[in-house]
């Protein structure tokens, strides 16, 4: 259980669910390890924040556990679209422990909302990635674009906001030209202003950990140097939680000493501690 | 009770079932393998034929769930109130009070479609 979730799922304005996958990541695999080690990652931080005078067992939050992941992309985010469509039918907000980023594609399916804002290394904004449409490389162009050739999940969002982004293909800088994606360098983000640029729109906020120098956290798929301090996502998360409909960190692997993932579930109770301090 | 009983596994996108008592049309049907410890199940998501309530449940895929047997009949407009119109059944000749759809015009002597199930109607 992730520490401090200690509500029941009828109470619940928060619902923890793990997705372990792992079947795409394409260096480093582990992501499978991801959701059992964020939550015990989690279990040093106080129940308390000062900065929101909250504590963490008193936001109601519930944890749903893993959704069992299985080799079949397309299947598994349909399954996990509607374990997450649950959360969203029952007024709480889903907060998914990755496995690899190709789960965010059900977080946005279940949640619709009008923006994609994501921390991330990478563009993944490539069709295809080795032939796969559903693979943690092409997560935001299925968010944007949806697809057309599987049963998978329809995810379909106005703007993709990318936020740390430093390495992609030619393919997917061009794809980033268009109207409806921002991409944001990561010596950039610290003065972006993300609350104007929102302006009120509802957002899914997703955290791929790579978007963070791997100095902190070494514990991911696919390092990219050149990257975010944690300083700075977290602020970014700040800005976006009272917008969120969702939320999910993915790509943390078991490759460290728990950097990775001590980073990530302190992202996600900064999450639920901003959201819930704004909650009406 | 117009209903029969099916296995998960014979349900598809589409088709109707029973839940929470009521019968729902299948808007999204999906299916999680087993792994080492676990039964395969299928997940649910339906509509309220009569009700528009949207409804899921999840299921081992050879467990039984009920499937309504709904009826599509033949009907025509005999009056029109404000948002209610008078049907008779094409083939009982029964007449009987339905709310008008909202993206629906009736006028007297149209010809019109409806699900029937236990006395719940419904214009298509």
């Amino acid at each position: 259980m992730f520490p401090g979730a200690t509500a029941s799922r009828t109470d619940a304005a928060y619902v923890v669910v793990g997705a372990p996958l792992d079947i795409s990541t394409s260096f480093r695999p582990g992501t499978r390890f991801g959701p059992e080690r964020i939550r015990r990652f989690a279990r040093p931080f106080d129940d308390y924040d000062r900065r929101t005078d909250l504590r963490f067992s008193d936001c109601s939050v519930h944890d749903h556990g893993d959704v069992r992941a299985w080799d079949d992309a397309p299947e598994y985010l349909a399954w996990l679209a509607g374990e997450l469509r649950d959360v969203v039918a029952d007024d709480a907000v889903s907060l998914v422990l990755g496995g690899e980023h190709t789960v965010t594609a059900a977080g946005v399916a279940a949640a619709d909302p009008d923006v994609f804002v994501c921390l991330d290394a990478h563009l993944d904004l490539r069709e295809t990635y080795d032939g796969n449409p559903y693979s943690h490389a092409t997560v935001t162009r299925r968010v944007l674009d949806g697809d057309d050739r599987a049963d998978g999940v329809d995810a379909d969002v106005d703007e993709a906001i990318i936020l740390g982004a430093r390495t992609g293909s030619p393919e997917e800088w061009e794809r980033a030209e268009g109207e409806d994606v921002t991409v944001v360098a990561p010596e950039e983000v610290a003065d972006f202003d993300l609350e104007s640029h929102l302006d009120g729109r509802s957002a899914y906020l997703s955290v791929d950990v790579d978007a963070a120098d791997p100095g902190f956290a070494p514990g991911t798929g696919t390092p990219e140097p050149f990257g975010l301090d944690p300083r700075t996502m977290r602020d970014v998360v700040r800005t976006v939680a009272p917008h969120a409909a969702g939320f999910d960190v993915v790509e943390v692997n078991d490759r460290d000493d728990g950097q990775a993932a001590s980073l990530a579930a302190k992202l996600t109770r900064e999450f639920v501690f901003s959201h819930a301090g704004t909650a009406d | 009770m117009p209903k029969e009983q099916k296995q998960v596994r014979e349900l598809q996108e589409g088709s109707y079932v029973m839940m929470d008592q009521s019968p729902c049309k299948i808007n999204a049907y999906s299916t999680a393998k087993p792994g080492k410890h676990g039964s395969a199940k299928a997940r649910i998501e339906g509509r309220g034929v009569f009700d528009g309530k949207k409804r899921s449940l999840s299921q081992p895929v050879d467990a039984k769930v009920w499937v309504p047997i709904i009826e599509r009949k033949q009907g025509q407009v005999v009056s029109v109130t404000d948002n209610d119109a008078q049907i008779m059944d094409l083939e009982t000749y029964q007449t009987f009070t339905m709310r008008i759809p909202e993206d629906e015009d009736l006028n007297p002597d149209d010809e019109i479609e409806y699900l029937d199930y236990e006395g719940q109607r419904k214009i298509i």
